[in-house]
């Protein structure tokens, strides 16, 4: 391998990893916030793309500057799950991850079929946009525009996720539901209202991962499942409620798929992810950054 | 007791024998199953599928005096006074267990007379040895794995080609532009780890290495990725004279995309259909890769020469809205050979169908497809279902192989360095 | 493994537990006799068929519930000794001939020293930490059998087509030498399940899920009967995974081995009560017949109705009944999981 080849491995797998990262990240919020494994999260972002597609269709502006759209209607999708689906799930009283797991598979699997019956199973892609399709040469290096896209606002959004965690009032009660849901209710937080905000957030977050994906990405009923099983590991990879920990996992497996598909034969590059994940949570139990 | 099919198949008889379309009115339906994936990832294929029957249903139970094609005359089945064809659609997920149970379920419940699927090979595999232990005919459509009509089934038949079929005359192709001087020497080949791109790959590195072609790249990916950049720089590294993917459209699209992404542009592509053949594909990326090559068991610009073919594709379109391609054309031929042939039978019993099968001779000229004829070898395999080469031109495709069959040469390469 | 006479809490004598173990039994072996007469009434193939996926389903679902269930392990990998089952019995009988009935042995133990293996590792990590785990560790079983040319690869392994006969344990039309598997696999699943249930290691299981500090005191032995558990709940899936190459005549990775068949394992037990006896059971007689019929009356309109009323039946059961569909027939509530 040249170290031009090498390089353009690296860059490719950290862009790529940016883009898991900001599919995690939503997902890690999520569970931080309430222990809830969200198995619909992949669909979630399946609808973040068609909503993207659709918005081109019908206002014919860059996909690019429909992004904050996209972001608010899934915002008011994970909003609508948490209030329509896995606030019962909460309140079972037996069986708790379980009811939880199988209610948003089955929303998962629900969500999927509605996409198929609106959309039909046929594969779309976006019309000729400003960035799909470009890309930038340095050096050799080629870095496609709609990944560096990805990749600046997947940082961006981290650091907004920061801040807001940090510095602003729901940041704290996002924080000190997380910490103690019993307890908050007494300092006069509404525990279901920061739920709600938690989910429709945590949504946000993968739809604009998939508002970004779409630019150059295949679109059907099923695209979610391979990206959703990469989020699961990216999450737990850098401990489970860990904001942080997504961020630095999701760009660790980017570059670890890169640098698999080169080293083992391609068919085989997940199975670099996996021995990456087993590696690190046998010796450090509760992932990389994981607190809990 | 008196099953319901040996009493269609007795009044089948009686209406044969006196041979009087009014007292034939005693069949009314044949009931044919067909077996796709109508959910999951490759439900896209089974809902065109499904259009493609419902096209040629249409054919067969309406008459069509303009169409030269088995059935298209008459409305109904003359061979059983009429009978008009019903099909019936099973979703098997592309799941062998499940297209095993619903091909059960077909038979025994639904009475079928004969199936056609399925699409997946794997599934393939277990819909036809169910078909041979009930005695029901299976008619694969689209099924290009060559070790389907090896397993020694009397119920097993194929119209089109199998990969094998289809590689070599992508070889032949390629032998016959070194003749003329062009320089090719170095292969790659890119192909999915699924029963398809495995015997695709296979029959590709042998035939390779029969005729004195170096490999240069030898990648078997996962389908369904969710990123091509490591393996499209492995091919940009190696750059070969000749591409050759075997990939659905989704990877297919991601590969051209990625392909655009890292600047690579390889000097010829030469691939195995699949999601080469669909127009999704080339919607999304088709001017990335203007001059592609592909094998194809059908081509549009048939129509040229055969108008058949131009009515046919109307016909579909007015249904679909996408115009006819490799799977959706073989799809449409499969129910009509599977029902000529039911025709003269001229009963629904599974038997029956099959030794008619075995003495189907379609000549080419009476389908839509670029075939010499239709005529089953004693594996059920049509031998003489000549694929073709396409090329993708100004936003169409363009027979450029064989000769005979050819409209215009081939742009060679696809990329002028 | 002796049944142990250990009350089941403290508020029940022995003399009333004893009695109400005999009566489960009592009430098992009517079950039992009932499914053994259900394919003689049940005449149609494509109903046998659902049956046979029923019955075999409870079974995997029974073998996920000791580990999953009762120790609170959750497994979402099972479908790796599911495939290993399968693909030992394929390969031992295409390729050197061996009847599946010593495949099947083979593969149960070959599984279950993989599970001792795994779970010398895996029991050390919690919740959902374990459960990705497995689930990473499935899927690279299955990459690596699907580039293994030898067994395949992605192009499977056909079994030959031969007479019916119960040595090669092939039949081709009769479903009922496959229905009367199915139904002893169950049989012996639930019979080991409740065999564990009246044993010390159920009891710990208890103790370690009512009080922290038992786990303390019974840490290293609470560690080995988990491992224990594991191989026990391994062997019969793999089991269960040679029937299903039998039963289908063709397996290919995908179809043994993906993750949906982990899933479907534990969703019976989910559904029906996890960590119960009666659970799995009672999940699959009404998760798989659901799948299979909305499959097929529905499926076939291509526009994915099929997944929307499956999907919302899921959601629906578990937000309904939390504790299990088999809470609705006893009064004692479900244990904690």
């Amino acid at each position: 391998m040249t170290p031009e080849i090498f390089i353009q491995i690296l860059a490719s797998g950290l862009l790529m990893g940016l883009i898991y990262a900001l599919i995690a990240v939503g997902l890690s919020l999520i569970f931080g916030l309430m222990d809830v494994v969200n198995f619909a999260h992949g669909e979630f972002m399946m609808l973040a793309m068609y909503a993207t597609f659709g918005a081109v269709l019908l206002i014919a502006i860059d996909p690019l500057f429909l992004a904050p759209l996209v972001v608010a209607a899934l915002f008011v999708v994970g909003a609508t799950a948490y209030l329509g689906v896995v606030q019962y799930a909460m309140r079972a009283k037996a069986n708790l991850g379980m009811v939880q797991i199988f209610a948003t598979f089955g929303l998962a699997v629900v969500i999927r079929g509605v996409a198929q019956l609106l959309f039909t199973p046929d594969y779309r892609n976006l019309p000729p946009n400003l960035l799909g399709g470009k890309t930038v040469s340095l050096g050799g290096i080629y870095l496609p525009l709609p990944q560096l896209a990805g990749g600046l606002v997947s940082v961006a959004a981290f650091t907004g996720l920061w801040l807001l965690i940090t510095k602003t009032d729901f940041g704290k009660a996002l924080e000190a539901t997380r910490e103690d849901a019993g307890a908050v209710a007494l300092v006069g937080i509404d525990k279901n209202r920061v739920f709600t905000l938690g989910w429709g957030l945590g949504a946000a977050l993968v739809g604009l991962a998939g508002a970004m994906l779409a630019i150059n990405y295949y679109i059907y009923p099923d695209v979610g499942a391979p990206f959703a099983l990469i989020a699961y590991v990216v999450v737990a990879l850098g401990g489970f409620g860990s904001v942080f920990g997504a961020l630095a996992a999701g760009i660790l497996v980017g570059l670890v798929e890169a640098v698999s598909a080169v080293i083992l034969p391609s068919s085989l590059k997940a199975v670099g992810i996996y021995a990456l994940y087993l590696a690190v949570v046998f010796v450090r139990p509760r992932g990389l950054f994981g607190s809990l | 007791m008196l099953s319901r099919r040996r009493f269609v198949q007795g009044t089948a008889l009686t209406a044969a024998a006196m041979a009087g379309p009014a007292r034939g009115q005693a069949v009314k339906e044949v009931v044919i199953g067909a077996l796709y994936p109508l959910s999951g990832p490759s439900a896209q294929i089974g809902v065109d599928a499904k259009t493609a029957f419902e096209t040629a249903i249409e054919i067969i139970n309406t008459a069509h005096a303009d169409l030269d094609l088995p059935l298209a005359k008459e409305a109904g089945l003359p061979g059983l006074g009429g009978a008009k064809i019903r099909i019936i659609f099973a979703d098997h997920q592309g799941d062998p267990q499940k297209g095993r149970a619903e091909a059960e379920r077909l038979i025994t419940q639904e009475k079928v007379a004969a199936m056609v699927g399925s699409y997946q090979s794997s599934v393939a595999a277990t819909i036809s040895q169910t078909a041979e232990r009930y005695s029901v005919p299976f008619m694969s459509a689209d099924n290009s794995s060559p070790s389907l009509h090896r397993r020694g089934l009397k119920y097993f038949f194929r119209a089109a080609a199998h990969d094998e079929m289809f590689s070599i005359i992508m070889f032949d192709f390629l032998d016959g532009l070194r003749k003329k001087g062009e320089k090719i020497d170095t292969l790659a080949l890119f192909y999915e780890d699924t029963i398809f791109g495995t015997d695709s790959s296979n029959v590709q590195r042998k035939l390779a290495g029969e005729r004195g072609y170096k490999l240069v790249s030898d990648i078997k990916y996962r389908a369904n990725t969710p990123s091509l950049t490591a393996e499209v720089q492995q091919l940009k590294a190696g750059n070969a004279d000749v591409l050759m993917p075997s990939s659905y459209t989704t990877d297919g699209i991601l590969l051209v995309k990625t392909m655009g992404e890292l600047g690579y542009k390889p000097k010829a592509m030469l691939c195995q259909a699949a999601g080469f053949s669909e127009q999704a594909l080339y919607d999304a990326v088709g001017k990335q890769i203007e001059n592609v090559i592909t094998r194809g068991s059908f081509s549009i610009d048939l129509a040229a020469k055969r108008p058949l073919v131009g009515k046919i594709n109307e016909l579909f379109k007015a249904r679909s809205n996408k115009d006819l391609n490799d799977n959706t054309a073989r799809e449409f031929m499969a129910l009509l050979v599977l029902a000529e042939a039911i025709d003269r039978a001229k009963s629904t019993d599974g038997g029956r169908i099959r030794d008619a099968l075995a003495q189907t001779d379609i000549p080419g000229e009476r389908t839509i497809m670029p075939w010499k004829r239709v005529k089953f070898d004693e594996n059920g395999q049509n031998n003489d279902a000549d694929p073709v080469l396409l090329q993708y031109k100004d936003q169409k495709f363009v027979t450029v192989y064989p000769e005979q069959a050819a409209v215009s040469p081939a742009v060679w390469p696809m990329f002028k360095a | 493994m002796a049944v142990h006479a250990l009350p089941r809490d403290l508020a029940e004598t022995t003399a009333a537990y004893d009695r109400r173990r005999r009566n489960e039994l009592l009430f098992f072996g009517a079950v039992v006799l009932a499914l053994a007469a259900l394919p003689l009434a049940v005449r149609d193939v494509y109903a046998q068929n659902v049956i046979v996926l029923t019955l075999m389903y409870a079974a995997l679902s029974q073998s996920w519930n000791i580990l999953g269930g009762y120790c609170g392990q959750i497994s979402l990998g099972h479908a790796l000794y599911f495939g290993i089952g399968a693909y030992t019995t394929s390969l031992l009988y295409t390729k050197a001939g061996i009847l599946p009935w010593f495949g099947m042995l083979a593969g149960g133990l070959l599984a279950a020293a993989l599970a001792l293996a795994l779970g010398y590792q895996l029991f050390r990590l919690a919740g959902h930490y374990f459960s990705i785990a497995t689930i990473v560790i499935a899927e690279a079983g299955l990459l690596l059998v699907h580039n293994w040319d030898w067994a395949g690869a992605a192009t499977g392994i056909q079994w030959p087509y031969v007479p019916d006969s119960w040595a090669t344990f092939q039949f081709g039309r009769d479903k009922l030498p496959y229905i009367y598997f199915a139904l002893g696999l169950f049989v012996v699943t639930w019979l080991v399940t409740f065999l564990i249930e009246g044993s010390r290691w159920g009891y710990w299981w208890r103790a370690v899920k009512d009080n922290a500090d038992a786990a303390q005191s019974l840490g290293v032995m609470i560690f080995k009967s988990k491992m224990a558990a594991a191989a026990v709940s391994a062997f019969f899936t793999a089991v269960g995974g040679s029937f299903y190459a039998a039963f289908v005549s063709y397996i290919d990775p995908e179809s043994v081995m993906a993750f949906q068949f982990s899933l479907l394992m534990a969703l019976p037990a989910v559904l029906g009560g996890i960590g119960t006896l009666w659970g799995p059971a009672l999940g699959a007689a009404i998760l798989i017949p659901m799948t299979e019929v909305t499959r097929s009356y529905l499926g076939g309109s291509g526009r994915g109705i099929d997944l929307i009323v499956y999907g919302a039946l899921i959601m629906v059961v578990a937000l309904a009944r939390p504790q299990g569909l088999v809470s609705l027939f006893t009064r004692r509530p479900a244990p904690k999981v």
